[in-house]
C-alpha cells in the first residue's frame, strides 16, 4: 500500500509538471494554430538560466527562479518577432517546419555552452528531510513545486478568466477575423501566447530542474512527452492539458512501479505515453477536452 | 505536329498527351541521358578513395530516402519528423535476416537485391500503420504521429535483446558476378550498386507523379476538401502516400545496413529525422531535382561542419564538444532561412539557371 502511495504521490509530482509543461504548448496553439516543437528546448532554456542566475551570479533561488520566468518571457516574445511574425499567411506546414528548426537551433546553443554535456543540480534551498505522507515521502522541493504549479495555473486561469488581454487571447483564438475587427491586434496576441508559454516553460523547467537536476536530455523529453499530454487533454483545451498531464503523469510513475521489471520489459515510462498517443490518435483523435473542428468548404 | 522536337522556344502543347511528356525537348534527354552515363563512368577514370566514396555513397543513399519524404512531405503535404525511424526500420529488416539465418547466409551475400526489396517491403508496412491517422486526421496530427513512431523505434531498439540494444548488428560483405566483395572494392561496389537504384527510383517517382494517383497527391495537398469532391479519397491518398515514403526509407535503410555492414541505433535517431527534414527543404519540397540537390548540400554542409568543429579543437577547451553543437545549429538555421528566404529550395535556383541558358540571350 506504501508502494501505491508513493507511486500515487510522485505521480502526481511529476503529473503537475507536465501539466505546466503542456499549458505553454496548448497556450501557443489556441491562439496561433501553430505546433510549437521548440518547447521542450524553451523548458531546457528557463532551467538553465534559472541555474546561471543563481550559481554564477549569486542571486538567491526563489528571485533567480521568477527572474528567469521574466527573461525567458521576453526572449520567446523575441523568437516569434523575429522567426514566426513574418510567416503569418504562410501555409501551416512551413510555420511548423520553422519550429523544427527552432528546435535544432536552440540545441546547438545549449550544446555551445557547458549546460548541453555535464549534469548540475541547484543548491538545496529547502530542508533535506522529506515530508512523510501515508508512509509514502515526499521532498519538499517537489511540495514547492506543486504549489508552484497551482498557483501559476490559477494565476492563468484568473488571467484569461478577468484580464482584459486575457479575453482579448481568448477572443482571437475563437476568431481571428472577428477580433480584429473589433480592434485586437492580433499579432500582438500572438507574441504575448508565446511570450506567456516562455514564462510557464520556464516556471516549468525550474522546477523540473530542482527536483531532479539539470540534464539536457531529460529537460528534452520533456518537450516531446508533451504531446502525448496535450493530444490526450485535447490540443486547444487549457483545462484539458492540466488534467490530463495529471493522468500522464500517473501512468508513467504506475508503469515504472508496476510494468518494469516484469515480463522483461525496461523503460517502460518512457514508450507508454506513445503508444497511447497513436492509440489515441486513431480512435480519440480529440482527447478528453478538444474542440472537433467542423469543416465547411 | 510539326515541331522541333530538338529546340523549343516555349510550350506549345495541342494535346494532354505532350503536356505530360517527361522531356521537353531531345536535347532534355539527351543530357540525362549523358549525365548518368558520366556518374557511371568517371570511377574508371579518376583515381578513386575510400573516403570520398563513402561520401558519395552516403549522399546516394539519402537521396533515395529523400525520394521518399519528398514524396510525403513535398507532394502530399504531411509532414514526417519519424523519417529517418523508417529508414531504420529497413536497416533493421536487414540486420534481422542477418541475425536470423547467420551473417554470411547465402540469402543474404548473394540475393541482397531480394533483401533490399523485402526491407522496402517491411518500411512500407510501417508505413502505412503510423499514417493510419490520416484517415481521419489532418498535418498536425499526422506530424504527432510519426514523432511519436520516433520514439516508440528508438525504444523498441534501445531496450530489446533481438535487436542487440541498439549496438551495431552486423551484417556480411555480399558477392557479385566477380566474386566476393573485398575491402578495397566495397564503397565503389555500393556506389554503383545505389546509384542504379537512385536511377531507377528517380524514374519510378517521376513516373508515378503522372499518373492519376500522382495527381491525386497533389490535389490532396492544395485542397483535400475539393479533391474529395472530386471523387479521390484524401485519406488513402495519404495513408498510400506514407506507404510510399516507407518504402523509399526501408529501401536507404537496407543499403545502409549493407554499406556500414551493421545496424547501430545512433544512424536513426530523432537528429537524424530532422536532417532528413532539412535535406527536403534545402533541396526544395514538391520538386523531384529537389530530393537530388537536398542530401548532395546538406551532407556537404556536415562534412564542412566537422572539418570546421576539428580545426576548431585546436584552440578550444578540450571540455568542450564543438561538433555536437555546430551540427544541430547549422541544420536548424538553414532549415529557418531556406523556409524565411527561400521556401522553394535549390530546386528553385536549378530551374532559374535553365531558363537562363535556355533563354539566352534573351533577359526573360
Amino acid at each position: 500500500m506504501t508502494y501505491f502511495i508513493q507511486l500515487l504521490i510522485s505521480g502526481l509530482v511529476v503529473g503537475s509538471i507536465y501539466a505546466l509543461s503542456a499549458l505553454g504548448f496548448v497556450l501557443i496553439y489556441k491562439s496561433s494554430r501553430v505546433l510549437n516543437i521548440a518547447h521542450g528546448q524553451i523548458i531546457a532554456s528557463g532551467a538553465f538560466i534559472a541555474y546561471a542566475l543563481t550559481v554564477y551570479a549569486g542571486v538567491p533561488l526563489i528571485i533567480s527562479f521568477f527572474l528567469s520566468m521574466v527573461i525567458t518571457f521576453f526572449l520567446s516574445m523575441a523568437v516569434e518577432r523575429v522567426f514566426l511574425r513574418r510567416l503569418i499567411g504562410e501555409p501551416i506546414i512551413s510555420v511548423i517546419m520553422v519550429t523544427i528548426g527552432l528546435m535544432s537551433i536552440i540545441d546547438g546553443i545549449i550544446y555551445l555552452t557547458p549546460f548541453g554535456s555535464t549534469n548540475m543540480s541547484f543548491p538545496k534551498f529547502f530542508p533535506p528531510e522529506p515530508l512523510n505522507i501515508l508512509g509514502a515521502t515526499v521532498s519538499w522541493t517537489q511540495v514547492v513545486g506543486v504549489v508552484l504549479t497551482a498557483i501559476i495555473i490559477a494565476a492563468l486561469s484568473w488571467f484569461f478568466k478577468n484580464s482584459t488581454l486575457g479575453i482579448s487571447m481568448r477572443a482571437v483564438s475563437d476568431d481571428q477575423l472577428a477580433s480584429m475587427s473589433i480592434g485586437i491586434s492580433v499579432p500582438k496576441v500572438f507574441g504575448l501566447a508565446w511570450a506567456l508559454a516562455g514564462l510557464t516553460a520556464a516556471a516549468a523547467g525550474g522546477i523540473i530542474g530542482n527536483i531532479t537536476g539539470l540534464n539536457f536530455d531529460t529537460l528534452h523529453a520533456f518537450g516531446i512527452i508533451v504531446f502525448p499530454v496535450v493530444i490526450l487533454g485535447g490540443l486547444d483545451s487549457i483545462g484539458g492539458a492540466v488534467v490530463a498531464g495529471v493522468i500522464m503523469g500517473l501512468i508513467q510513475q504506475f508503469a515504472a512501479g508496476y510494468l518494469d521489471g516484469n515480463w522483461g520489459l525496461q523503460g517502460t515510462a518512457e514508450v507508454l505515453p506513445y503508444i497511447i498517443l497513436l492509440i489515441l490518435l486513431l480512435f480519440k483523435p480529440h482527447g478528453l477536452f478538444g474542440t472537433h473542428e467542423i469543416e465547411r468548404v | 505536329m510539326a515541331t522541333n522536337r530538338w529546340l523549343a522556344t516555349g510550350n506549345f502543347f495541342t494535346t494532354y498527351k505532350e503536356e505530360q511528356r517527361i522531356f521537353l525537348t531531345n536535347i532534355d534527354r539527351l543530357c540525362l541521358w549523358l549525365l548518368i552515363a558520366a556518374l557511371y563512368a568517371w570511377p574508371f577514370f579518376v583515381e578513386t578513395s575510400n573516403k570520398g566514396m563513402l561520401v558519395l555513397d552516403n549522399i546516394l543513399i539519402a537521396m533515395v530516402a529523400i525520394l521518399g519524404l519528398n514524396l510525403v512531405t513535398g507532394f502530399a503535404g504531411l509532414i514526417s519528423i519519424g523519417h529517418a525511424a523508417f529508414v531504420g526500420v529497413g536497416a533493421y529488416t536487414t540486420a534481422l535476416i542477418a541475425s536470423g539465418l547467420g551473417t554470411d547466409h547465402v540469402f543474404l551475400t548473394h540475393a541482397w537485391p531480394l533483401v533490399i526489396i523485402i526491407s522496402g517491403l517491411v518500411g512500407a508496412v510501417f508505413g502505412g500503420i503510423v499514417g493510419l491517422p490520416a484517415l481521419r486526421l489532418k498535418h498536425l496530427y499526422l506530424a504527432i504521429a510519426t514523432l511519436s513512431f520516433q520514439m516508440i523505434f528508438q525504444w523498441v531498439i534501445n531496450f530489446s535483446k533481438l535487436f542487440n540494444q541498439g549496438q551495431t548488428m552486423s551484417v556480411g560483405r555480399v558477392f557479385w558476378l566477380t566474386g566476393k566483395i573485398g575491402r578495397k572494392d566495397h564503397y565503389l561496389f555500393w556506389y554503383f550498386a545505389v546509384l542504379t537504384i537512385v536511377v531507377i527510383s528517380g524514374f519510378l517517382v517521376r513516373n508515378l507523379l503522372r499518373t492519376r494517383y500522382g495527381r491525386c497527391l497533389v490535389a490532396v495537398r492544395d485542397n483535400d476538401r475539393a479533391a474529395d469532391a472530386m471523387g479521390m479519397h484524401p485519406g488513402f491518398t495519404k495513408v498510400y502516400a506514407f506507404a510510399l515514403a516507407g518504402f523509399f526509407a526501408g529501401i536507404a535503410g537496407s543499403l545502409h545496413c549493407y554499406l556500414y555492414r551493421g545496424a547501430g541505433i545512433e544512424s536513426f535517431t530523432l537528429h537524424q529525422s530532422i536532417s532528413y527534414l532539412a535535406m527536403a527543404i534545402v533541396g526544395g519540397l514538391g520538386t523531384l531535382s529537389g530530393s537530388f540537390f537536398g542530401p548532395a548540400a546538406i551532407r556537404l554542409l556536415d562534412l564542412g561542419v566537422e572539418n570546421l568543429s576539428s580545426w576548431a579543437t585546436n584552440f578550444l577547451p578540450s571540455t568542450m564538444n564543438i561538433a555536437t553543437a555546430l551540427r544541430p545549429l547549422t541544420f536548424g538555421l538553414v532549415i529557418v532561412l531556406f523556409l524565411m528566404f527561400e521556401p522553394r529550395g535549390i530546386a528553385n535556383w536549378w530551374r532559374i539557371i535553365k531558363s537562363y541558358f535556355k533563354l539566352w540571350p534573351f533577359k526573360y
